[in-house]
């Protein structure tokens, strides 16, 4: 139960009425998309203060800031390393590498994507994936959509195998304390057999029909990769940050050191590295420039969502519904750790998985206990954590990188239509969620 | 003083209808940044000119927002970009005209039309205002005389 909670309601309306309504109502809103979600989001929060169900002080302890850090840093590495050309080059370089084959490219820049997607933000890694995949398919002169469509799953199924990787890992990671090296043990090996599996289906679909003739094919072999690189300076100070926050990560959880003093840590360091040559008026722009490229919509989301989920918490209600949800399940760790896994694959592929997962961290909790402690409850986490990454790939709306892959396929003119993709993704995310459950079955039970 | 004061009230115009290669090959004889496109009824539609051009062979993928931002990568022959354009040469001019260009009224005035000249960068539409009816327009090369000669 949470402490510090205020229990004196507006008007005298009980609190779990008042906060469940309140939670619904946001989550309805965040839904239709009617406003922005990151108004909504803060917005409910106030309302959670103002209607008293929580203090300003109980609300700023919903706040997630290991979470918050761990975004910003990694946000505003990526967005200094991407100004390198780093991400073209390596699209390029692998595109080379097969020659230019059209099978060849899309299968290498999964790859890509679904690595730097594991290491970096995602948004961020689609954002520069895909402009690199319409150049390359516009002179191939082929349609760019497969590829697109296999830059979305590559996304989401990288995103899961790491800390890092996806927002809900980060939110579960630092809510239950897992490091980094938890998730690439637990989660990492099973999403190296979803990916080339994810790819079965695309060959039979599209990949048997990419062709693309000679002389296109040397249009794209004639790309100089090496001169994608604009700053080679930036691309080794960069490399060398994002080494070390890397090692941070897998080591840091031994000398107590959160991830998001990790990644904040590497954020300040590249900012010194990158600054320090210029004089103050140019320090002035490259650092606000920097700061710019954090996504403050979504940290301002995540803030707001923090508090309405800890005012919910309060109240709770949610300590009723894992309740409920057990003797659904006969009190069975199995029987909810699927239930878990299908349920948060589905509800994420449908809504938003970020209010999904923020939601679903205390309910988890509040299983502890019915199972014998935190260590019996680790499937949990993990069935919460692959439903939600994985089951982002099952419509448009499942992932925030999924809407951006849209929004750039829209201006090229090959618009990824939101039924005809999930007719395809939504069977395809299934069959992933099914393969999880294999996984977690002979690995855990 | 107004934008009807500054503005060219016989400007060249293109049809909606006007293929590329006609159309480029109009722009570069007379050497113009850019011409107006009206309907038959004289109705304002968008702009087409040299930026259209390079629009249609620079990559796709560079000039689109949240493209590409640079592309020194890329080591493509006069031939290539040529080819590039011979591929939409037959299209009509509507596939790349700016229709985005802000147009101002025949009263707005002069100060603020220049600035609107200024920051465009390009020749401002004069559309007759409750209808599209284009009355002229505003170019670098009207209002360098004009100022010139006052």
């Amino acid at each position: 139960m949470v402490t510090g909670a205020s229990t004196e309601v507006i008007f005298g309306i009980e609190p779990t009425l008042f906060a469940g309504s309140l939670f619904v109502l946001t989550y309805l809103l965040i839904i239709t998309e009617w406003l922005n979600r990151a108004i909504i989001a803060l917005a409910s929060a106030c309302l959670m203060i103002l209607g008293g169900v929580l203090t300003q002080e109980s609300a700023l302890q919903g706040i997630d800031f290991n979470t918050l850090g761990l975004l910003t840093g990694m946000m505003v590495i990526v967005g200094i390393t991407k100004n390198c050309g780093v991400f073209q080059y390596l699209a390029i370089w692998s595109a080379k590498k097969v020659n230019a084959d059209p099978w060849g490219i899309l299968v290498m820049l999964v790859i890509v994507t679904a690595v730097l997607s594991a290491l970096l933000d995602n948004v961020t890694t689609v954002l520069l994936i895909a402009p690199v995949t319409l150049l390359i398919t516009d002179a191939l002169k082929i349609s760019a959509y497969p590829y697109l469509f296999a830059e979305i799953f590559a996304s989401n199924i990288g995103g899961s195998a790491t800390l890092i990787g996806d927002p809900p890992n980060i939110m579960i990671g630092s809510a239950v304390g897992l490091s980094f090296n938890d998730f690439l043990i637990n989660l990492a090996p099973i999403t190296l057999v979803i990916l080339p599996l994810t790819l079965i289906p695309i060959y039979l679909i599209w990949g048997r029909k990419l062709n693309s003739e000679a002389e296109h094919r040397q249009q794209v072999m004639n790309y100089r990769e090496r001169e994608a690189i604009t700053d080679l300076r930036l691309l080794k100070q960069s490399l060398f940050v994002i080494a070390l926050v890397l090692v941070g990560f897998i080591i840091g959880h031994d000398y107590h050191l959160q991830p998001a003093t990790v990644a904040m840590s590497g954020a300040a360091l590249l900012l010194i590295l990158n600054n320090l040559p210029l004089n103050a008026e140019e320090q002035s722009k490259t650092v606000h420039k920097s700061f710019c490229e954090v996504e403050w919509v979504t940290i301002f989301f995540f803030i707001g969502l923090f508090i309405v989920v800890y005012g919910l918490e309060s109240t709770g209600i949610l300590e009723k519904i894992a309740h409920e949800m057990l003797a659904f399940t006969n009190n069975d760790l199995q029987a909810t750790a699927i239930a878990i896994m299908w349920i948060s694959a589905i509800a994420s592929a449908l809504v938003d998985n970020i209010p999904f997962v923020a939601t679903m961290i205390p309910l988890i909790e509040s299983m502890q206990e019915s199972f014998g402690g935190a260590e019996q409850i680790m499937p949990l986490w993990w069935s919460l954590a692959l439903g939600s990454c994985l089951g982002g790939n099952g419509s448009l709306v499942g992932a925030s990188a999924n809407l951006i892959v849209a929004g750039f396929a829209e201006r090229a003119g090959q618009p990824i239509r939101f039924l005809p993709f999930m007719l395809v993704a939504f069977p395809l995310m299934l069959f992933s969620i099914m393969i999880s459950s294999m996984y977690l079955y002979f690995r855990y039970f | 003083m107004s934008a009807a004061s500054l503005m060219d009230p016989n400007p060249t115009v293109l049809k909606p209808t006007d293929i590329i290669s006609t159309a480029a090959e109009y722009i570069m004889q007379h050497r113009y940044r850019s011409l107006p496109v009206v309907d038959e009824d004289g109705c304002y539609m968008g702009v087409f000119g040299v930026n259209c051009l390079l629009r249609l062979v620079l990559p796709r993928a560079a000039i689109m927002e949240q493209g590409l931002e640079s592309v020194p990568f890329i080591h493509e022959s006069l031939t290539d970009l040529h080819q590039r354009l011979r591929e939409v040469e037959n299209e009509p001019i509507t596939i790349c005209m700016r229709s985005e260009i802000e147009t101002v009224p025949p009263d707005h005035p002069m100060v603020e039309t220049l600035l609107i000249l200024y920051r465009t960068k390009t020749s401002i539409p004069v559309v007759e205002p409750g209808s599209c009816k284009l009355l002229g327009m505003v170019s670098y090369w009207d209002v360098g005389e004009k100022i010139l000669s006052a």
